[in-house]
C-alpha cells in the first residue's frame, strides 16, 4: 500500500465524527431557521395570482370569468368564488374589472339593462358603470369599479387582487 | 347583508337601501327522512348564501327559520307571519323565503307566493363542478324572481 493515501485510525474517526456531527447540527438548526424566517417566506394570503382564463378567449366584449381564491377567516380557511369581467380595450390592453358594485357590494352584470345598453348594471339600486368601469353620475355608486392586477403567462391570464382604480 | 356584527352595522347606516329580507326555512326531523331533510337544508343554505353574495347591497339574509316537521303547520305559518310583520314594521319592503320543504307551497297562504322552492338533490355524492353549476343555476332563478318582484 502506498503512503500517500494512508489514513490513520484517528484521522478516520475525526472525519467521520465531524461529518456526522455536521449533519446532526444542520438537522436541528434548519427547522429553527425556518421558523425564524417563515413569516417572510410565506406569501401573503390572497396575493397569489390565480389562472383565470386563456388569453385567446378574451374579446373586446366583456365576458365573465369565475375563479376561486383561498381566504382565511380567523381559523376557518375556505375557497371563495370570485368573478371578473374581462375584455380587451381598443389599444389591445386587457381590462379585468371586479363585479362588486362600489355602492353596497352587489354583483354587477354586463348589458342587462335594456334602456342603457353596453354598460355594467347593478340590479339592486340601478347603479350603472360605463365599459371601462367608470360610475355613471346620478346613479348610486360614487366610485369606479375596482380593477384586478393581472399578468399574462404562457397564454393564460392570471388575476391577483382587485384594487381601486388608479392603484392597479 | 348577513346576520353578523359588521353587516348589521352597515345595515343601520344604509337602512334605506336594504329593503329585502330573505329567510331560509329549514325543516328538521330525526326519523327516516333525516338525511333528505339535512341535504335539502344544506342546499337551501348554499343557494341563499350565494344569492346574498350577489345581492348583498339590498338583501338581508336572516338566520334560518328552523322547525321540526312534526310541528303543527298552522302554528308554523303563524310564527312565520309574525316574523314577517315584525320585519315589515322595521322597514323591510319585501320578505322572501327559500326552502326545500314542499309543504309550504301546497297551502295558499300569504307565504306561498313569496316562496322559492329549491329541488331536492342528493348533494353529498355529487361532483364538485356539477354541484357548483347546480347552485349557480338555482341562484340565478332566485335572482330573477327577486328582480321581477322588485320592479
Amino acid at each position: 500500500m502506498s503512503d500517500k493515501h494512508r489514513v490513520t485510525r484517528r484521522q478516520f474517526l475525526n472525519y467521520t465524527l465531524t461529518g456526522v456531527g455536521g449533519f446532526m447540527a444542520a438537522g436541528t438548526l434548519m427547522p429553527m431557521l425556518r421558523f425564524a424566517f417563515d413569516p417572510i417566506l410565506k406569501d401573503e394570503a390572497g396575493t397569489e395570482m390565480v389562472a383565470v382564463a386563456d388569453v385567446k378567449d378574451i374579446t373586446t366584449e366583456p365576458k365573465r370569468f369565475d375563479f376561486k381564491v383561498k381566504v382565511k377567516d380567523a381559523w376557518y380557511e375556505s375557497e371563495e368564488p370570485r368573478s371578473a369581467w374581462v375584455y380587451k380595450n381598443e389599444k389591445g390592453e386587457i381590462i379585468a374589472l371586479s363585479p362588486i358594485c362600489k355602492h353596497l357590494g352587489c354583483t354587477v352584470d354586463w348589458n342587462t339593462d335594456k334602456e342603457h345598453p353596453n354598460q355594467f348594471f347593478c340590479p339592486c339600486h340601478y347603479g350603472r358603470y360605463t365599459k371601462d368601469g367608470t360610475n355613471v353620475p346620478g346613479t348610486p355608486p360614487q366610485a369606479p369599479l375596482d380593477r384586478y392586477e393581472y399578468k399574462v403567462k404562457d397564454g393564460k391570464l392570471y388575476l391577483g387582487k382587485a384594487k381601486p382604480r388608479g392603484e392597479a | 347583508m348577513k346576520w353578523t356584527a359588521a353587516d348589521v352595522e352597515l345595515y343601520q347606516k344604509e337602512k334605506d337601501y336594504i329593503d329585502t329580507a330573505l329567510i331560509p326555512l329549514i325543516p328538521i326531523t330525526m326519523d327516516d327522512g333525516a338525511k333528505t331533510a339535512a341535504s335539502g337544508g344544506e342546499f337551501v343554505q348554499l343557494v341563499a348564501g350565494e344569492l346574498e353574495r350577489q345581492l348583498k347591497g339590498r338583501v338581508f339574509l336572516f338566520p334560518p327559520f328552523s322547525y321540526f316537521l312534526s310541528e303543527s303547520r298552522q302554528s308554523l305559518v303563524e310564527r312565520l307571519t309574525d316574523w314577517t310583520s315584525l320585519l315589515m314594521e322595521q322597514g323591510m319592503k319585501y320578505v322572501f323565503y327559500v326552502t326545500c320543504d314542499r309543504e309550504w307551497k301546497g297551502k295558499e297562504t300569504a307565504i306561498s307566493d313569496r316562496l322559492w322552492l329549491v329541488p331536492a338533490v342528493p348533494l353529498e355524492n355529487m361532483d364538485e363542478s356539477y354541484k357548483y353549476e347546480l347552485i349557480r343555476d338555482q341562484t340565478s332563478g332566485l335572482l330573477r324572481f327577486f328582480i321581477s318582484q322588485w320592479s
